[in-house]
């Protein structure tokens, strides 16, 4: 349609066909001596129309590419930050109509509340064990399964399925695993005399069954893209570590872990925004008990919109979880960013 | 045998020795699944685990699924993938083309506004956009599953990476034999792109099709909800006692994904790779 446009302007000035860049201005030039006085204004006012055009299209493409983009990013990423910082404001249940601007309210509740405090401190927990354990492990595992041996696309293939597992179902699969009378796992944890404790009803192991199904089902994922990592480092590096005589050890610390830096720092990030989205595990597993020892962050904004309806506090709380993110993400950026290394 | 090649041999078992127990480990749950999806209800509550079939109670899947409407929600989240995969893959061409071969002020900026994207998921925002959804009354529709995914800054970043090593001299080419934005995009660029589109469209499908959260909180019956909802909803009505049947719904849920990913694994690990970062 742009093509199409730049054809009117094209013709509708009258230039020499022939020539590969239109040119107004020359083309009204080169005639203006044979030319009758308004034939020249008439070339003048459509030179003036197609420099219209063209600047239209220039600003235009863009604006009509982007713009079915950017109109969805604003609808449903960027405004609702605002309404919801807007909201914050509010006392509202969304059962009665009118919601009365109550200031600072909401987030003077939520400082004094012991179950927000809770409710962050268990996210806490979630983030400081899970990420390090789902990182170290899946770059163990890429590191295996990057060397070339037969079966190897086995392992890749069996620590892989996960992900493809919706996570419904994977917790669903675990409530069964961990079932304290007839599931497996309790089974054999007493047939080695370990103890065997009642995992999602205990105010101790609840948290660790939740972060164990998150990393049965994330690793996978993290350990591709580690070796997505590993497969970008050129053969090279290693064949001059080797000749400097370094160990598996040292070349691991001197090529590889830095050389992974750059994939270290994106998936530290991912790792870090997928804490603030856990949800659907707390939901089927634990919803959020025993004593609201599961209740994280998403789970309980869920409980208070739509369990309680209060909008208001639910919005105030939304804010909270961005501003937390932005800033952990902005902080662990800052200081991996200097540490990165690119090749 | 040489001393080199022992110790190669050797390495190759330790190899073997450190994976096998963790493959076994991450095999489990998948085969305990399977194995109680086919179980008799008398065989389940067995106090020691049994790991291998000694029935074969097919009936356990009929009667799963005779209790609960699961192939409407199979229907439904055929819909609903394909919907926001069709329009993610349309906008994020356009957008990743302007960003990447369009010289307009302020390209740089707006990458960061899709880049951004990447740290608001629809986890931190639910509450918002749910008052947007009753506003625009859709809710209980599956239109309202789609809609906030349609734009993808992770998809528009990945393509612009892949448009922008596409060398300029191509387009010149295009220029001069009269081709316009959309020509130019669809005859050169895409098919160009293939391996990218294919790799962020895996994911993307993977993603969409295993989402929980947000069809959760927009939907209510269960005309509109897709798969993964459906076995929540039907957790909740068995109240978790008849765990062979509960396991046949988990069976029937995670089995599409699964058994494209067995027919299709290079494909898939190949996509997934793609979209690691690279250099």
């Amino acid at each position: 349609m742009f093509h199409e446009n730049f054809q009117v302007g094209y013709f509708g000035c009258g230039v020499d066909p022939g020539g590969l860049v239109p040119c107004p201005g020359r083309g009204g030039a080169v005639r203006a001596p044979a030319a009758r006085l308004d034939t020249q204004a008439e070339t003048i006012l459509a030179g003036a129309v197609w420099s219209r055009l063209t600047r239209l299209t220039r600003i235009g493409a863009p604006v009509a590419f982007l713009a079915p983009s950017l109109i969805f990013l604003l609808a449903f990423t960027y405004w609702p930050i605002l309404h919801a910082f807007f909201l914050g404001f509010f006392r509202w249940n969304i059962n009665t109509p009118n919601r009365v601007f109550a200031g600072l309210a909401n987030y003077r509740e939520l400082l004094l509340e012991p179950l927000f405090r809770q409710v962050l401190l268990n996210n806490i927990y979630y983030g400081l064990l899970a990420i390090p354990v789902a990182m170290a492990i899946a770059l163990f595992l890429a590191i295996q399964v990057n060397k070339r041996f037969a079966g190897c696309t086995w392992y890749r293939t069996i620590f892989f399925y996960p992900t493809m597992i919706p996570m419904v179902a994977a917790a669903m699969i675990w409530v069964w695993m961990l079932n304290p009378g007839y599931g497996p796992v309790n089974y054999y944890l007493k047939m080695l005399g370990l103890p065997a404790p009642e995992w999602l009803y205990s105010m101790e192991w609840a948290m660790p069954a939740i972060i164990m199904v998150s990393l049965w089902k994330h690793i996978g994922y993290f350990m591709i893209i580690y070796l997505a990592g590993l497969q970008n480092i050129p053969d090279d590096l290693y064949e001059a570590a080797a000749l400097e005589g370094a160990g598996p050890w040292v070349r691991f610390r001197v090529v590889t872990w830095p050389c992974l830096s750059p994939t270290t720092y994106f998936l530290f990030i991912i790792a870090i925004i997928t804490t603030f989205q856990v949800f659907d595990q707390v939901y089927i597993m634990t919803q959020g008990g025993p004593a609201n020892r599961t209740n994280v962050l998403v789970y309980y904004i869920y409980q208070n919109a739509f369990q309680f309806w209060d909008m208001g506090k639910a919005s105030a709380l939304t804010t909270v979880q961005i501003v937390l993110l932005f800033c952990l993400v902005w902080g662990a950026s800052r200081v991996l960013r200097m540490r990165v290394h690119y090749q | 045998m040489t001393s080199l090649g022992w110790r190669r041999s050797v390495g190759g078992w330790a190899v073997h020795l450190i994976l096998a127990p963790i493959a076994v480990l991450m095999v489990a749950p998948l085969w305990w699944m399977a194995i109680t999806s086919i179980k008799p209800r008398q065989e389940v509550f067995s106090p020691i685990p049994q790991w291998l079939p000694r029935f074969f109670h097919w009936q356990n899947f009929t009667e799963a699924l005779s209790r609960a409407p699961f192939l409407v929600y199979l229907w439904n989240s055929v819909v609903i993938t394909a919907g926001t995969l069709a329009g993610q893959l349309v906008l994020i061409t356009l957008a990743a083309y302007a960003l990447a071969r369009l010289r307009f002020r302020g390209s740089e900026g707006l990458l960061y506004v899709f880049i951004l994207q990447l740290l608001v998921p629809i986890q931190a925002t639910f509450v918002p956009n749910y008052l947007t959804m009753h506003k625009l009354d859709l809710l209980d529709t599956r239109l309202a599953i789609i809609l906030p995914f349609l734009a993808s800054g992770y998809g528009t970043f990945l393509l612009c990476q892949t448009f922008k090593q596409i060398p300029q001299e191509l387009e010149d080419a295009a220029r001069i034999d009269g081709c316009g934005h959309l020509r130019f995009l669809w005859h050169v660029l895409l098919p160009l792109a293939r391996p990218t589109l294919i790799a962020f469209g895996l994911i993307s499908f993977v993603f969409r099709w295993n989402d929980y959260f947000w069809p959760l909180i927009v939907t209510d019956s269960p005309a509109v909800r897709p798969l993964p909802i459906g076995l929540g909803m039907f957790v909740q009505q068995e109240s978790g006692a008849d765990w062979n049947l509960l396991m046949a719904a988990t069976v029937f849920v995670s089995a599409p994904l699964l058994l494209l990913f067995v027919v299709f694994q290079r494909f898939f690990t190949q996509g997934f790779l793609g979209s690691g970062l690279k250099g």
